[in-house]
């Protein structure tokens, strides 16, 4: 993908840029559904997520029945003594499911939050790779 | 009730209603208030302003922040590289290059003027310049 500027419209603003996220929860606060990238490799699925704001001791994956289910919590507490004056964007946690087909290798599956972007790097289990066939 | 209090009453309620039609948006008239990227949330900190906002995946070395007078510009840009041989499944993130000025109800000194960039949130500080804080008057 390569850069591109960003148009702006007043119509795009009117849109909100995050979706709230329709489950219902037991924490309080917003859930927003974190815009995501899924990418495959020869031998990864990669699936890289926005979730500005959360720190790596908040996020929580887990992996159940072939239902991977990611949850970012973000921090409140530093916006207590702040008054709000001005808004363009509203803040809340992050969570979104995936179901993971069989091809993936579960239990290699590798996590890195940077920058406010969480990476989860899916191995695809070795019979699920492409295989070059020799004619012989 | 005084005919005076009741005109006074009237005249009250007629500017602020005012107001509110006039002033509705923190940045008054400026053509920047709306519609750009990336959004920003303003908020009061004892008479001093902080801003947020959300850049995930953009790198420190790539986001520049001036300050002057009133005025603040952010600008930087994101990129998204997965590298060669990549089949897209779902993409939602968009790499962008961004410019954004703002102008603020208050003047800061650039050199006070501090910026954090942690976790995909930058968060600049911009406290009041000293020649924009109120000076106590003595009554002669």
């Amino acid at each position: 993908m390569s850069n591109e500027t960003k148009e702006v419209t007043k119509t795009e603003n009117k849109k909100p840029a995050k979706a709230e996220h329709a489950g219902e929860r037991t924490v309080p606060g917003k859930y927003y559904i974190p815009q995501t990238d899924i990418v495959e490799t020869d031998t990864n699925l990669i699936v890289t997520m926005d979730v500005p704001g959360v720190k790596k001791e908040n996020v929580n994956i887990r992996l159940e029945n072939n239902t991977l289910e990611v949850d970012a919590r973000i921090d409140f507490s530093p916006y207590d003594r702040l008054t709000p004056l001005h808004a363009e964007y509203n803040v809340g946690h992050f969570a979104r499911t995936f179901t993971v087909s069989n091809i993936i290798d579960t239990a290699k599956i590798d996590a890195n939050l940077a920058d406010g972007v969480l990476t989860l790097t899916l191995p695809k289990a070795p019979k699920a790779q492409p295989r070059r066939i020799e004619i012989r | 009730m005084f005919p005076l209090s009741n005109t006074l009453n009237t005249l009250l309620s007629l500017q602020e209603a005012m107001d509110l039609a006039q002033n509705q948006d923190f940045f008054d008239s400026a053509t920047t208030s709306r519609g750009v990227y990336p959004p920003v949330n303003i908020f009061k900190n004892n008479g001093d302003l902080v801003l947020v906002a959300e850049l995930p995946g953009v790198k420190k070395e790539d986001l520049h922040i001036e300050a002057k007078g009133n005025t603040i510009r952010l600008a930087g840009k994101r990129t998204i590289d997965y590298g060669k041989d990549i089949s897209y499944h779902r993409a939602e993130r968009s790499a962008s290059q961004f410019d954004r000025t703002l102008e603020l109800p208050i003047n800061f000194d650039p050199d006070q003027v501090k910026g954090e960039y942690k976790d995909g949130l930058l968060v600049v500080f911009l406290n009041r310049a000293e020649s924009d804080k109120p000076k106590q008057i003595t009554i002669q």
